[in-house]
């Protein structure tokens, strides 16, 4: 049951590297250049869209680019 | 002595010597065909009479003998493996609370990802401790730390090079396999290609290659590897989420994937290219680089390595030139050095 678990969560992990690792990196990048999100967003807003898609996209093609 | 002093071909498994200690690891029987079913010709060393094969293996390992790892003067290894993934682990709060400068963290982080598989690789052949002698734990300890920052556990590492020296160069059950490619560019490329999620190389090839093997030390790995990429995430994870994210991106992610790069690339690419000689002689190239001996991690002499395991990596080189006349008896072309 436990090796079925991680067995999922690794199918998952580029969408999961996307929220947890993307996300935050791309928020404090903004922030240390002073570089507003578009649309009003916060830069970690900004971020979570970018992270979840781009690790969605990385998920269902099997490559990042 | 533990294990035999050379490494075993498949065709000299079934010839005169027996199979065990390093090769008792690895996945026994032999598929037939490989050779037989592939595309394009194989190399082969040169047809030697009986009598010349055993004086000039004879002779082969005397010079191997002299050479072989001394578990006092592999002390060093374990210092400076030991020493460094210390110092790294420090980074981390080092760097968080600006003591140590980013962009340290990050060259020195990026060094021991590309250098670390050095140690790990000399424990997978017992080198630094042989079974059954005190020095064993520390043997085991160098491995289990050397390659952390790759993401990649010693057990796993040393269960698939093993395969890779038992199979090398066989396109289905040597799992470097698939770090082939034409040139030096496409080499590199490669290297990042195959760690894409989808794609079947690197470690998703080691993964295969492990659920095929299927004994329990396999499925040992398999778990492992699953553990610490798992743990290593969250880590990471964790560490961006805590407002540290460009630690852990300059301390861990970006070092990780140049030293996996810049592994593949030396330690299997290059040593290997063209990957068209399946016996001990020709599975392996001797080659000049201009980047030389240090930066190519002494990958020039990288024949004596699969003719000897037992040989560390710092010896290559001087064993590889007293063998010489007799690898050129065998067919290896020596020109390059």
């Amino acid at each position: 049951m436990g090796a079925l678990v991680i067995r999922k969560l690794l199918l998952w992990m580029p969408f999961l590297f996307g929220i947890g690792f993307i996300a935050p990196l791309t928020a404090q990048t903004m922030d240390y250049w002073n570089i507003s999100a578009p649309f009003g967003l916060s830069s970690l807003v900004f971020g979570l869209i970018l992270g979840g898609a781009w690790g969605l996209y990385a998920n269902i093609k099997g490559r990042w680019v | 002595m533990d294990r035999p002093i050379d490494d075993l071909t498949r065709e000299e498994t079934h010839d005169d010597l027996p199979l065990g200690g390093e090769a008792g690891l690895i996945e026994g029987g032999v598929e037939s065909g490989a050779a037989d079913r592939s595309a394009f010709e194989w190399r082969k060393a040169p047809e030697l009479d009986r009598h010349v094969r055993i004086r000039l293996r004879k002779d082969e390992r005397e010079i191997a003998a002299r050479w072989m790892a001394d578990p006092k003067q592999m002390r060093i290894y374990t210092v400076v493996t030991l020493g460094c993934f210390a110092f790294w682990v420090a980074l981390f709060p080092l760097c968080m609370m600006d003591i140590v400068p980013l962009w340290f963290g990050f060259a020195f982080s990026t060094f021991i990802a590309a250098v670390g598989y050095v140690p790990s690789h000399e424990a997978m052949h017992h080198n630094i401790g042989r079974l059954g002698t005190k020095y064993h734990f520390w043997n085991e300890a160098v491995g289990q730390v050397a390659t952390l920052i790759l993401i990649f556990p010693f057990s796993m590492a040393r269960l698939m090079h093993m395969h890779h020296h038992y199979h090398c160069n066989h396109p289905e059950n040597d799992p470097d396999y698939t770090d082939g490619a034409d040139n030096w560019w496409k080499a590199w490329i490669k290297t990042w290609l195959n760690r894409q999620p989808g794609a079947d190389g690197s470690i998703h090839h080691y993964k295969r290659c492990l659920e095929r093997i299927g004994t329990p030390e396999a499925h040992i790995a398999l778990r492992d590897t699953m553990l610490l990429q798992l743990g290593s995430m969250f880590f990471m994870f964790a560490l961006c989420w805590s407002g540290y994210a460009f630690e852990a991106a300059f301390l861990f992610w970006l070092p990780r994937h140049l030293g996996l790069s810049y592994i593949r690339y030396w330690l299997s690419w290059a040593p290997h290219h063209p990957r068209d000689g399946l016996d001990r002689y020709t599975n392996t190239r001797v080659f000049r680089t201009w980047v030389g001996h240090w930066m190519s991690l002494g990958m020039q002499y990288h024949i004596v390595h699969h003719l000897y395991p037992g040989i560390p990596n710092h010896a290559t080189k001087y064993a590889y030139y007293e063998m010489k006349p007799i690898l050129e008896a065998r067919g290896v072309d020596c020109t390059p050095l």
